[in-house]
């Protein structure tokens, strides 16, 4: 089987810094200031995931997960080591990052969705189940300043979600809107994992694993601590971290 | 970076729809900010400059005009790209595009906002009583020109501001300085011709050298200058893109 995500030897570390010195200014006048420290993220990983697998990756807040989900998705480049993906990807890392509050529903969808690389055809294609999935009905046509929360969130993974791409990058954003769009969400995940897309998902909510994962992959301190069959390592996980 | 361009072309598109409409919408004028700013400019420097310098040109209002309203799309397309990695930082941080639509599209909507603008210079000329004639068609060259030439500017400064925030205070100094190293308000015959060769210096004498004899003299622009400067700004633009490949990667750590 074909991988779809290759992550070869990656190391990332995050500077800190006490004070950070952001102007020209700053720097001149602090220049023998003590700068900065390393934080390493994520040490030496290596990870395969293939076409068509469903991944979870868990772990305590403040594990790297969601660091390893920027990288794949090249939003951040690590300081060592390579990360190859293979197929059009897109990402949900915040919904509706680049909404434009005075544009309406229709314009922010075709704006998102060209934030994802696609053309004005495919979203023309598109757009009427996006609308259809978000539930908006005759809202669409208004300025996207107006929605609710709720609604915000609903625009935005129907964007997301109807995108087609090979390889699908979730964090934490399972939660979206009510019960019944959120099963509604589970349904969609659950076909696109059907259709051989390849998801990764970064979630606190072991039940979802269970249900949709084909693998988990628990991260611990900037390393993979297990790998394999979600209920297993689901298990292991809630005893120590539980 | 044609093909990242090209796959992305949706997004550029509706980037500069976005930066067009975001500009006036809101505001109470809308769209006549566009003109009403260079026109109360020009306003300014027709009374102050006949009583500085002796012999000013015949029809200084349209004059100065000419001049002003191209520097004004160079400076708003600088100054503006300068800061769009940090304006954008929200989505930077989320979502992975190729990041030179950014500043590519707000060098491109300004030139969107000058031809719309393009009609009050020809207002002006035929009102002071010039001809406007065939050589109007030159026009999208000499545009063309500077926003290559904007391009490669806006490609350096907008990823150096992202390390270095006091950056954009720097560029505005050097915006302010170049205006007068460039014969908007003057005419650079005024100069011995040693002054002038070092005028010629500045990419932006010639671009405005070329409006000049489009509206003014009734002439095309010199070809031979133009053209030197599209190579130059085709290879200043290979070069910044390549700095700014560099120093995209950190944009989502540092914005």
């Amino acid at each position: 089987m074909e991988n779809a995500i290759t992550v070869k030897n990656v190391t990332k570390s995050f500077k800190l810094y006490y004070d950070k010195p952001s102007t020209l200014k700053e720097r001149l006048v602090f220049w023998n200031k003590k700068k900065s420290e390393s934080h390493i993220v994520l040490e030496n990983i290596n990870l395969d995931i293939k076409k068509g697998e469903t991944v979870a990756l868990i772990g305590v807040n403040g594990s790297g997960k969601s660091t390893l989900l920027k990288l794949m998705t090249k939003i951040i480049y690590p300081n060592q080591g390579e990360i190859i993906t293979n197929g059009k990807l897109t990402s949900l890392l915040e919904l509706g990052a680049g909404f434009h509050p005075d544009f309406t529903g229709r314009e922010n969808i075709y704006f998102n969705a060209s934030i994802f690389g696609l053309s004005r055809k495919e979203i023309d294609k598109r757009i009427n189940d996006i609308i259809e999935f978000s539930e908006l009905g005759e809202f669409i046509e208004s300025p996207v300043r107006t929605y609710s929360s709720g609604m915000y969130m609903r625009l935005a993974f129907s964007v997301a979600i109807n995108v087609d791409a090979d390889i699908l990058l979730i964090d934490e954003i399972l939660a979206v809107g009510d019960q019944h769009f959120q099963d509604k969400c589970m349904e969609k995940l659950k076909e696109l994992k059907n259709s051989e897309k390849t998801i990764v998902i970064v979630t606190h909510d072991m039940g979802a694993v269970k249900k949709l994962c084909t693998r988990a992959i628990w991260v611990y301190e900037g390393k993979i601590k297990m790998d394999g069959n979600p209920n297993k390592v689901v298990d292991n996980y809630l005893k120590v971290c539980g | 970076m044609f093909k990242n361009l090209y796959n992305y072309r949706e997004l550029l598109k509706t980037n500069i729809k976005k930066e067009i409409r975001g500009k006036y919408k809101g505001s109470f004028l809308g769209i006549l900010w566009s003109f009403i700013n260079p026109l109360l400019m020009a306003c300014v420097y027709a009374i102050v400059f006949p009583y500085i310098l002796r012999n000013t040109q015949p029809h200084y209002v349209t004059y100065i005009i000419i001049g002003i309203i191209p520097w004004n799309f160079f400076t708003m397309s600088i100054l503006q790209g300068t800061s769009c990695m940090i304006n954008n930082g929200a989505i930077i941080k989320k979502v992975y595009f190729p990041r030179e639509i950014l500043p590519i599209s707000l060098v491109i909507s300004g030139a969107v906002n000058f031809f719309i603008s393009v009609p009050i210079i020809i207002i002006f000329v035929l009102c002071s009583g010039l001809p406007i004639t065939y050589n109007i068609i030159y026009l999208p060259l000499v545009v063309i020109v500077q926003c290559l030439f904007q391009i490669a500017i806006v490609l350096i400064t907008s990823s150096i501001n992202v390390y270095i925030r006091d950056f954009e205070y720097i560029i505005n100094f050097v915006i302010n300085l170049l205006f007068y190293a460039t014969p908007i308000i003057y005419d650079s015959t005024m100069f011995p011709s040693s002054m002038q060769k070092i005028l010629n210096f500045n990419p932006m004498t010639t671009i405005i050298n070329a409006y000049r004899n489009i509206f003014y003299y009734n002439s095309h622009p010199e070809f031979s200058a133009l053209l030197t400067l599209f190579i130059i700004c085709l290879i200043l633009c290979f070069i910044s893109y390549q700095i700014f490949k560099r120093l995209e990667k950190g944009f989502a750590e540092e914005v």
